[in-house]
This record gives C-alpha cells, sequence and structure tokens, in this order.
C-alpha cells in the first residue's frame, strides 16, 4: 500500500510486436493532502539482467493533493513478452522516497500474414 | 512522360524513365519495389513486355523468378528484378512494359509503363548476293 505516491493504472498495450516502441502511461495519486514532489520510475522484466529501464521524458512533477498524474513513457518491444514494473516516489526532506509498484505483462504479438501493398518499376536496362 | 516517384532529401523526386532499346538475344533487367508486411514468404516476380490496350495487356514476353521475401514487422520497402529474354517472337517495334507479384490474380500488379521498351529489328545472318569484276590493272 503506498503511502503517498499511488499507482493507480498502467495504461499500456496487451501486446506488442517486437521491435515497436511501446508507450506507456503511468497514472499516480498524490495521497496527502497537501503538493509534494512525485516520480515516476520503470523496468522491464524479460529475462536479462540488469533490467532495461523505461524512458519517461518528463519523470516527476509536483502533483496537488489528492490529484492523479500521468506520466508518459515508452521502451523497446523485446522479443519475448515482457513485464513492466512501474515505481513511484516522493519527495520528503530533501530526498525521493521509493513508494509503491505496479507490475503489468505485455505479451508479444505474433508477426501477421504476409501481405503485399504495392509494385513499380523502378528501372529497366538491356543486360 | 512515364517515371517513377522516389522518396529524396529534397522531397519527392520525379526519374524519368526513357526508352530502351533492345534486340534478339538481349535480355531486359527490370527492377522493382515493393512493399511487405507480415511473415516471410516466397513469391513469384513477374514482369512482361506487351501492348496496353483496352481489353487488358497482351503479353509477348515475360521473365518471371522467385524471390524470398523476409519477414517485415512493419511496412517495408524491397527491391528486387526479374530478367527478360528478347527473342524473335517479338517483332520490331516500340513496346509497353508492366510487372507484379504472384499467379494469374495477382497481389500486386505495377502501373504500366508506356512506350518504354524499343525492340530492334534482328540483324540478318550473313549472306552474299553476287560478285563481279570491277577493275583490273597491273601492280
Amino acid at each position: 500500500m503506498a503511502q503517498h505516491a499511488d499507482i493507480v493504472e498502467i495504461v499500456a498495450p496487451r501486446e506488442a510486436m517486437a521491435g515497436d516502441r511501446v508507450d506507456i502511461t503511468v497514472r499516480i495519486k498524490n495521497l496527502y493532502p497537501a503538493t509534494i514532489g512525485i516520480m515516476v520510475g520503470g523496468a522491464q522484466e524479460y529475462g536479462v539482467a540488469p533490467w532495461p529501464g523505461i524512458e519517461f521524458p518528463t519523470n516527476w512533477a509536483n502533483v496537488l493533493g489528492g490529484v492523479t498524474q500521468s506520466f508518459s513513457g515508452y521502451f523497446t518491444m523485446p522479443y519475448r513478452a515482457v513485464k513492466i514494473h512501474a515505481y513511484s516516489y516522493y519527495y520528503a526532506e530533501g530526498t525521493w522516497h521509493f513508494d509503491d509498484e505496479m507490475i503489468r505483462t505485455i505479451d508479444l504479438a505474433a508477426v501477421p500474414e504476409s501481405e503485399l501493398s504495392s509494385i513499380e518499376i523502378i528501372s529497366y536496362a538491356r543486360r | 512522360m512515364n517515371g517513377v516517384y522516389l522518396p529524396s532529401q529534397f522531397g519527392i523526386l520525379f526519374l524519368p524513365l526513357a526508352a530502351v532499346q533492345v534486340k534478339p538475344g538481349d535480355r531486359l533487367r527490370v527492377t522493382c519495389r515493393y512493399s511487405h508486411i507480415g511473415k516471410g514468404e516466397t513469391v513469384t516476380l513477374y514482369a512482361a513486355i506487351g501492348n496496353s490496350g483496352w481489353a487488358g495487356f497482351d503479353e509477348i514476353l515475360h521473365g518471371s523468378k522467385s524471390i524470398s521475401v523476409p519477414e517485415d514487422t512493419s511496412w517495408q520497402y524491397r527491391e528486387d528484378y526479374v530478367d527478360i529474354s528478347i527473342t524473335s517472337a517479338i517483332s520490331a517495334g516500340i513496346y509497353d512494359l508492366y510487372a507484379k507479384i504472384d499467379g494469374a490474380i495477382p497481389e500486386v500488379i505495377s502501373p504500366t509503363l508506356h512506350d518504354v521498351v524499343e525492340v530492334l529489328a534482328e540483324i540478318p545472318e550473313s549472306e552474299f548476293g553476287e560478285i563481279s569484276i570491277t577493275s583490273y590493272a597491273k601492280v
């Protein structure tokens, strides 16, 4: 149970194809009755060590009491299913304190059947 | 004028395609660009020379070959070529050109390029008709 920075939700696709960029949103609620600094972090768990991170271009914000803040992040889908770990921190007494964790699994999407959409002749020459 | 549109650092570039001259015994190499997504598969790349008309494309010569398209998890442009052998089955003249991938009902078919192949008349075998003395002198 979070003390101040409660991770409410991870918004992410159920599956993604290897190599695709996966966009996620982590929603964190400030349980404290006044404004505090809240930071987000993330990692990917799929069998490699150390766990690769998740990029959050804006990874912290001053959040009003009782308000839920959304943080957008992204990573590149690996060649297997991945568990994404989202972490929350709050700022107090001059430092960031770890507070909450949420995990969500993203499955590896199957490659679709082969499809061709166009063809054009770009050159021709006598051989 | 026939041509193709190619992406470049300056935007879309129009590359005009001029007619090519061929004669029996030559091969015409037709290079195509196509877009693909999904699992890898082997398909047939096919190109033909002939005449395009209201009833469709009347093929005279064609070439084909199998190509292996690799797996693409997003749309990718790929290039490959097919050769058409020029034989005496085609007479001298100006012809059209098109390409497709797979079978009688193609998965994809290219726009037809009009009047881009000029087939030259076959040069006949060596032959002598007559001979006559045109002069004689002391040397």
